[in-house]
C-alpha cells in the first residue's frame, strides 16, 4: 500500500489528463441528472432582476468572448428570458470586441426566435467600442457621443428605444456579463456606485473572488458565479415558469460535479502520498 | 450547411490542436497557436479601426459634407488635404467626408497626432516620441481610476466592514448567533489580513498572533481563489468537449473522430521518427 501511494507522487501527468477527460466526457455522453439547487447569492441576484420596475429600461453588457461562453454565454441566455419574459427594453453593448458576436447569438436566439421581439423597440445591440471603462464613464454624459450608430448602422438617435434615454440615468437597472477586464469592477466604479443604478453580473468563476467583496458590501445586487449559478439561474426561471428548456449550463453540471470530484480525490491522494514519502524519508 | 460543416471541421482540428499540446509540443499545437494570435491581433485591430478610429476620429476631423462647394475658410484646404487620403483609399476616406453623424471637431487632431507618434517607436531614431502619446496614456488612466478606485474599493469596501456586533430587533436567538458570528469572522479577517501587511512594526508577541490569523485568511481566500480557478477550468473544458461531442456526429462528416484518429496517427509517427526529443516527457 505504502508502495503504491509513494508511486503517486511520480504518476506521468498524462494519465491525469486522460482520467480527467474520461470523467468529463462520460457524464456528458451519459446524463446522472443530478439536481441542482440554487445558492444565495444567485437567488439574490435573481431576484433583483425581478424587482425592476415593469417596462423599466435595462442595459447589458456582453464584456466576453468565445474563450469564456461555455460559463457565461448560458446565464446571458438566461437573463435575457428573464428581463423579456417581463417585458423589459433591453439596450445591449460591448466592451470586449468578440462580445459583439456574443451578443447578436444571444438576442438571436431569445429576442427573435423564442419572443419574436422587434429590434430597435423592444431590444437594441449599441455593438462594441474600444476604450474600456472610458466608454462607461462617457456614457454616464451621453449615449450618442459614444454609440452613434448600433451594431446594424443605424443612428441611436432613430430608434424607439433610445428614445429619452440620454445616458446611464435613464436606465433602471446594470447586468453585465464579464470575463475579465473590464468587467463589473468598471461598471461599479465608474457607473453603478457614482450614479446609484442598481446592478449584478455573471462572472466567470476566476473573477468570483475578486467581485464578491462588492455584493458583501451591498455595492452589487448578487452574482451569477460561473457555469454552476448559470445553472441554478436556468433552475430558478424554470421554476418561475418562464421556461421549459432545460439550459446549456444544467446539461453540464453533472461532467462539472464528477469532475470536480475527481480532482478532490487526486488532492487528497497527492497529500497523503506526499506524506508517506516524508514519513519513511524521515525513518531512513 | 456546408459552411457549418467546414467551420466544424476547422473548430474540431484546432480544438483538437490545441488539445495535443497536453501530450507534448507538436506542428499541430503550434500551427493552431500561430492562427489563434495571428486572427486575434488582427480581428482586434480591424474591429479597433472601423468602429473607432474611422467614425469617431475621422468622422469628426472630416465630417460628410453633401455639397463641397459650400465649404468656406479654413475647410477648403482642410478637405483639399481630406481628398489625398480619399485619393489613396477611398474605402477609408469616402468622397466628401466620413458619415458618422459627428459635428466637426478640431480638437481630434490631438489624439490623431498622438496616434501617429506611437507607431513612431518603429523608427528607433524618432521613437522618443512615442512616449508623449505613453504619457498622455498613462496620465488619462490614472486620473480615471483614481475616483473610481477611491470611491468604490477604499471607501465603499471600508464601510462594508463597518458592521454592527449586536443582533438585529426581530430576528430569533440563532439567527443573531449567526449574524453575529458572520461579522464577527469579516471584521477579524479584514483587520488581521490588513495587520499581516504591516510592516513598521515587528510582528512578535501578541501582534505576531494578529499576523498569524490575517495569514489563515488568507489562505483560506487563496484556497477560495484555487477552486474557483479549477471550477472555471472545468466549464471550459466541458464547453470544448459538447463541441467536440456535437462534431463527432454523422451530420458533421464524423469531424472530431477522424481528425483525432489522423492526429494520434501522425504524433506516433513523428515520435517514432524522433524518439530522442519524447524521452523527456
Amino acid at each position: 500500500m505504502n508502495t503504491f501511494l509513494q508511486k503517486l507522487d511520480s504518476v506521468d501527468r498524462r494519465v491525469i489528463f486522460l482520467i480527467i477527460a474520461v470523467v468529463v466526457i462520460l457524464p456528458l455522453i451519459f446524463p446522472l441528472g443530478l439536481p441542482v439547487e440554487p445558492t444565495q447569492t444567485t437567488i439574490d441576484a435573481f431576484d433583483a432582476i425581478k424587482a425592476i420596475p415593469p417596462g423599466a429600461k435595462v442595459l447589458m453588457s456582453f464584456d466576453y468572448g468565445p474563450s469564456t461562453k461555455p460559463e457565461i454565454h448560458p446565464m446571458s441566455i438566461a437573463v435575457l428570458r428573464h428581463l423579456f419574459h417581463k417585458g423589459h427594453p433591453v439596450i445591449v453593448m460591448c466592451l470586449w470586441p468578440d462580445g459583439l458576436f456574443m451578443a447578436k447569438e444571444a438576442l438571436d436566439q431569445v429576442a427573435l426566435e423564442e419572443y419574436k421581439l422587434t429590434y430597435g423597440r423592444d431590444f437594441v445591440n449599441l455593438g462594441y467600442r474600444p476604450g474600456n471603462e472610458a466608454i462607461i464613464k462617457g456614457i454616464t454624459q451621453s449615449f450618442e457621443a459614444n454609440f452613434t450608430m448600433d451594431a446594424m448602422g443605424t443612428l441611436i438617435r432613430e430608434l424607439p428605444i433610445m428614445k429619452d434615454v440620454e445616458n446611464i440615468d435613464d436606465v433602471s437597472f446594470i447586468i453585465n456579463m464579464s470575463a475579465g477586464f473590464p468587467g463589473a469592477v468598471e461598471w461599479i466604479q465608474y457607473a453603478a456606485d457614482p450614479h446609484k443604478i442598481p446592478m449584478t453580473s455573471g462572472n466567470t468563476s476566476i473573477q468570483v473572488n475578486e467581485v464578491l467583496p462588492y455584493v458583501k458590501s451591498g455595492q452589487m445586487q448578487g452574482i451569477i458565479a460561473g457555469m454552476p449559478a448559470a445553472a441554478e439561474y436556468e433552475a430558478l426561471i424554470r421554476r418561475a415558469g418562464m421556461t421549459d428548456e432545460m439550459g446549456e449550463a444544467t446539461s453540464s453540471m453533472d461532467a462539472q460535479s464528477i469532475a470536480h470530484l475527481v480532482i478532490v480525490l487526486f488532492i487528497v491522494l497527492g497529500n497523503i502520498s506526499y506524506f508517506v514519502k516524508r514519513k519513511q524519508e524521515k525513518k531512513y | 450547411m456546408e459552411h457549418s460543416i467546414l467551420g466544424a471541421w476547422v473548430a474540431a482540428f484546432l480544438t483538437l490542436a490545441i488539445f495535443s499540446y497536453l501530450y507534448n509540443d507538436n506542428p499541430f499545437y503550434k500551427f493552431a497557436e500561430h492562427v489563434y494570435i495571428g486572427v486575434s491581433a488582427a480581428y482586434w485591430g480591424s474591429i479597433a479601426f472601423w468602429n473607432q478610429i474611422v467614425p469617431n476620429m475621422f468622422g469628426r476631423l472630416w465630417p460628410h459634407v453633401e455639397d463641397p462647394s459650400t465649404l468656406e475658410g479654413f475647410n477648403v484646404i482642410w478637405y483639399k488635404l481630406y481628398n489625398i487620403f480619399h485619393f489613396i483609399s477611398g474605402n477609408i476616406f469616402p468622397e466628401n467626408g466620413v458619415y458618422a453623424n459627428h459635428d466637426q471637431n478640431l480638437t481630434y487632431i490631438i489624439p490623431f497626432i498622438l496616434g501617429i507618434f506611437m507607431l513612431l517607436r518603429l523608427i528607433p531614431s524618432i521613437g522618443w516620441l512615442a512616449r508623449w502619446s505613453l504619457a498622455y496614456v498613462v496620465g488619462l488612466a490614472a486620473g480615471l481610476r483614481m475616483y473610481g478606485f477611491m470611491s468604490s474599493n477604499v471607501l465603499s469596501q471600508i464601510y462594508g466592514t463597518i458592521l454592527p456586533l449586536h443582533g438585529e430587533a426581530g430576528l430569533s436567538f440563532w439567527q443573531n448567533t449567526g449574524l453575529i458570528l458572520n461579522n464577527l469572522v469579516i471584521i477579524v479577517g479584514t483587520l488581521s489580513a490588513l495587520y499581516y501587511f504591516f510592516f513598521s512594526m515587528e510582528h512578535k508577541g501578541i501582534f505576531s498572533g494578529i499576523s498569524r490569523i490575517g495569514i489563515y485568511f488568507l489562505m483560506v481566500s487563496f484556497g477560495a481563489s484555487f477552486g474557483f480557478a479549477v471550477m472555471g477550468r472545468i466549464s471550459l473544458l466541458i464547453g470544448r468537449f459538447n463541441d467536440l461531442i456535437t462534431y463527432s456526429s454523422g451530420g458533421y462528416g464524423y469531424a472530431t473522430l477522424v481528425l483525432l484518429l489522423i492526429m494520434v496517427a501522425t504524433l506516433f509517427i513523428l515520435s517514432r521518427q524522433d524518439p530522442e526529443k519524447n524521452t523527456d516527457q
